[in-house]
């Protein structure tokens, strides 16, 4: 058992109402403020978004001017990414992990509150990048030398998000060796590896991935950094140095950072689904298996994002075959998802909602990369707005709509709350028929031949249409998500929530075992465990009893 | 069948007749639903592989999302109560074998019709006398050196229904060459030279831009295709090319920040600036850049220096001006 330093050493002002929560080693508070803080980056990245919407809506519009379209572009790429995607997702696993294998807390709770507190120093450090010499970052969240070297973008913008990205690189690192030895280590009793929530098995996963992909960002950002601060000339061309490297590189990291971004949410589906379905999910191994498959080939496919450059048809065709590999374990989750709802008493709250929107969403984001992966039509349609409309089917329509799922099924345990059930369904409503209208005209913008990253545009006609409509879709998302904040605040601020049983969903994993909100150490006890669904097992126990 | 289920029923088909009518007069008018009408050979080839990995990939969609559909309909609540278990099934060995065959399949078949096509679009065809082009990406326009020596910037003239062999390079940032209706993109990466090709098969002006995030102005790298007869490109590049190019080195190269007259923009006011008459001084400033002007001319020839020179001093300068620009 781990001694807690501050029973040895008792300090009164830690258990002020502030300073508990800055000095706290609890898991579960260090994952509500990894959720809270990218809850609030999350609004500062979709503003961005909103603003590249606002200058977008009309041909040659002037709303903003051409630089500071290039910085809220490299801002909004960032931070949804960095700040908003990857952190919500380690708050969630912060939270959720100890309480789903019936552990007390982490591992390594110190290193784990470094963790979020790198988190928050990064994202503060990217926001100081606004404030630097000759401006924010504006080469992009890919920020592809030579742009991003010293002669192309002078100034300490770019050297800021160099920076940040390098804490934040540190802050995952530190927390996905957590997740392991936690995992690893510290499972209940009874608790095989085949009796894991799907959940744990996207973390464990999830944490592999990050351990393998970050060293190449970071190797990437220190090389980029060295060529614009010190004298080297890695990716210089000029000099000897290759630009291509830099692809090669940053994408070895970018690719499985995109299954970094969405794992976690195949998990949390995985444990949604058959909760509101009254079912267990449907194959088990199955999707255990496909989590690890899609993880190992993600390691093996970043050169699709590179079918552009050149490179020898032999190695397209590699990396198309391997891309498209990873479409056989994704289908099968898919599939076996929707087969957790056959013959099962589906009950539509608000996590059921978002659970369905992300399957029905993901599907067709995955269905357009199937396009992308035959590398003679991504020639085509690579780095126009169907790119931008395929990604924001995974990593809205997928991660996002899974985390809102998320949310609204674990506030409850969080805070002890029941979000509303009216202004969940209104949120969800408004961002579905928002997100459609955003981004399925993108796809046909991109076939027409809109490219990405663009600050205006001056076609007329249909080019006119998508945009606008584009646009007005970004809008009525903006309301649903007013409409979240509203939820929040009602139930939380107003403290009219309804508040929660220990187990409202019915659930079947440990987690509902103990109080909403649980105690600092989580449980008095842990039943043992003899399947996947320990509290249903537990239910059909007390009900033989009686 | 009761009153109210008939009026449903009506109302979706009504929405169903909606929206295909909708799409099949998009797609008619390709209003974004395949990629842009082809006019080179390989062009064309993308948009067969394209279609017919619509026909699979819609297939699937139409049963992945049906299968929501029903499932969510059928398997609804209806007041059954929130403990009420479903069927407590774990799996199917058999139903998942089938469903990881299947697409196993499906994937192998687009593959194989991705490579059945992959020679027509990647290898140029044997052609006895192909036009071979270099093209430069700059920041922030394009430059083509045909086979005589002679430049052109944005404007790219070919004539038709002939091999245009494309030497893509950069200089300074990486673009990316991409015409849609005349083929897939190329990236231009410095200290690299890649390479693509076409074969215009009509008469006429084919429209494409920049297509990587190359900095400031990379939305006004624009280029078009002139497709003529073979008359009318030899015209070109033996006489009209050497007298267009001072004009449109400016336009292309110039007034993208300094404005079509000179006049300023994001750039400074050029038509008062004694620098633009001094030709060492002109080409220095071209050639290597200023505080923030890209090195637009680092590969520029002594002619091209001169036809530029031409340009500002007849066109552009209206003298000095105590009063500044």
């Amino acid at each position: 058992m781990a001694v807690r330093s501050d029973a040895v050493y008792p300090a009164t002002w830690k258990s002020g109402r502030v300073a508990s929560w800055l000095v706290t080693l609890d898991h579960k508070r260090i994952g509500i403020m990894y959720i809270c803080t990218a809850l609030v980056f999350f609004c500062g990245g979709g503003i961005a978004a909103l603003l590249m919407r606002a200058q977008l809506a009309t041909p040659n519009e002037t709303l903003l001017t051409k630089n500071s379209y290039n910085e809220v572009m490299t801002f909004h790429g960032t931070t949804m990414i960095f700040l908003v995607v990857v952190p919500i997702l380690a708050g969630f696993a912060n939270f959720l992990v100890p309480l789903m294998i019936g552990a007390r807390d982490m591992a390594f709770p110190r290193l784990n509150a470094f963790s979020y507190w790198m988190f928050l120093l990064g994202g503060i450090v990217l926001y100081g990048a606004w404030f630097a010499s000759g401006g924010a970052p504006r080469a992009g969240w890919w920020s592809y030398p030579p742009l991003s070297e010293n002669q192309f973008s002078p100034g300490h913008g770019q050297d800021y998000w160099i920076l940040a990205l390098h804490i934040l690189t540190i802050s995952s690192l530190t927390g996905a060796i957590n997740f392991l030895v936690t995992i690893i280590n510290m499972r209940a009793r009874g608790m095989t590896w085949m009796r894991m929530p799907l959940f744990i098995w996207a973390i464990i996963t999830y944490s592999v991935l990050l351990v393998v992909a970050l060293p190449a960002l970071s190797a990437g950002l220190t090389m980029l950094l060295l060529d614009r601060r010190g004298l080297t000339h890695f990716f210089l061309p000029a000099q000897g140095g290759s630009q291509v490297l830099y692809q090669h590189v940053f994408w070895f990291f970018g690719h499985p950072e995109v299954y970094i971004m969405v794992l976690p949410v195949f998990g949390m589906i995985s444990e949604i689904l058959p909760v509101f379905s009254r079912k267990p999910i449907f194959g088990y191994k199955a999707i255990a298996f496909s989590t690890l498959a899609i993880a190992f080939f993600s390691l093996l496919v970043w050169a699709h994002h590179m079918f552009t450059t050149g490179l020898p048809v032999g190695l397209d065709s590699f990396f198309m075959i391997s891309s498209m590999v990873i479409a056989v374990p994704t289908g099968i989750k898919i599939f076996n998802w929707i087969a957790t709802m056959w013959r099962g008493n589906l009950i539509f709250d608000t996590p059921l909602l978002w659970a369905v929107g992300f399957i029905a969403l993901f599907t067709m984001g995955g269905l357009s990369g199937i396009f992308l992966a035959a590398f003679p039509i991504d020639w085509q349609v690579n780095d126009t707005y169907y790119v931008v409309a395929h990604f924001h089917y995974v990593l809205f329509g997928g991660s996002m709509f899974g985390v809102f799922g998320g949310l609204y099924y674990w506030w409850p345990k969080m805070f002890g709350r029941l979000l509303d059930e009216r202004l969940g369904k209104w949120h969800f409503w408004l961002t579905l028929v928002g997100f459609n209208l955003t981004f399925l005209p993108q796809h046909m913008l991109g076939l027409l031949g809109m490219p990405r990253r663009i600050y205006t545009y001056s076609h007329g006609g249909l080019w006119e249409t998508y945009n606008l409509i584009s646009t007005i879709g970004s809008g009525i998302m903006l309301i649903g998500m007013l409409v979240f904040a509203a939820n929040i605040y009602r139930t939380q601020i107003l403290r009219l929530g309804k508040r929660a049983p220990n187990d409202p969903w019915v659930g079947d994993t440990l987690e509902w075992y103990t109080t909403s909100p649980p105690p600092p150490e989580n449980f008095d006890t842990v039943p043992y465990v003899t399947s996947a669904r320990p509290l249903r097992d537990l239910r059909r126990h007390l009900a033989e009893e009686t | 069948m009761p009153v109210r289920v008939r009026r449903k029923l009506a109302f979706a088909v009504v929405v169903v007749l909606t929206v295909l009518a909708t799409a099949g007069i998009a797609a008619a008018a390709n209003g974004g639903f395949t990629p842009e009408f082809a006019h080179s050979p390989n062009a064309h080839r993308i948009n067969t592989a394209y279609w017919i990995v619509l026909v699979f990939t819609s297939v699937i969609f139409v049963i992945v999302e049906g299968a929501l559909v029903v499932f969510i309909w059928k398997y609804r609540r209806r007041g059954r109560p929130r403990t009420a278990e479903g069927s407590q099934v774990h799996g199917n060995t058999r139903l998942e074998v089938i469903w990881t065959v299947i697409p196993v399949v499906i994937l192998a078949v687009i593959g194989i019709v991705v490579f059945y096509e992959l020679p027509g679009i990647s290898n140029a065809p044997a052609a006895a006398n192909p036009i071979r082009i270099t093209v430069e990406g700059h920041q922030f326009y394009w430059q083509f050196d045909y086979p005589n020596g002679s430049r052109s910037i944005n404007d790219l003239h070919v004539p038709v229904d002939q091999v245009v062999l494309l030497t893509v390079k950069s200089y300074d940032v990486v673009h990316s060459w991409w015409i849609p209706q005349l083929g897939g993109k190329i990236q231009a990466i410095p200290g690299r030279t890649n390479h693509t090709w076409f074969k215009a098969d009509r008469a006429g002006t084919y429209y494409g831009q920049c297509a990587e995030f190359c900095g400031l102005y990379h939305e006004a790298m624009r280029a078009r295709v002139i497709a003529s007869t073979d008359a009318d490109y030899r015209t070109y590049v033996s006489s009209t090319a050497a007298s267009e190019l001072g004009r449109a080195e400016f336009q292309g190269a110039c007034a993208t920040c300094h404005g079509m007259q000179g006049q300023g923009g994001y750039g400074p006011n050029l038509a008062h600036d004694p620098l633009l008459i001094q030709p060492s001084g002109l080409a220095n400033i071209v050639r290597n850049g200023g505080v923030k002007m890209p090195p637009v001319g680092d590969s520029w020839t002594k002619a091209q220096m001169t036809a530029l020179l031409q340009y500002a001093k007849s066109q552009i300068y209206k003298g000095a001006s105590t009063s500044g620009g």
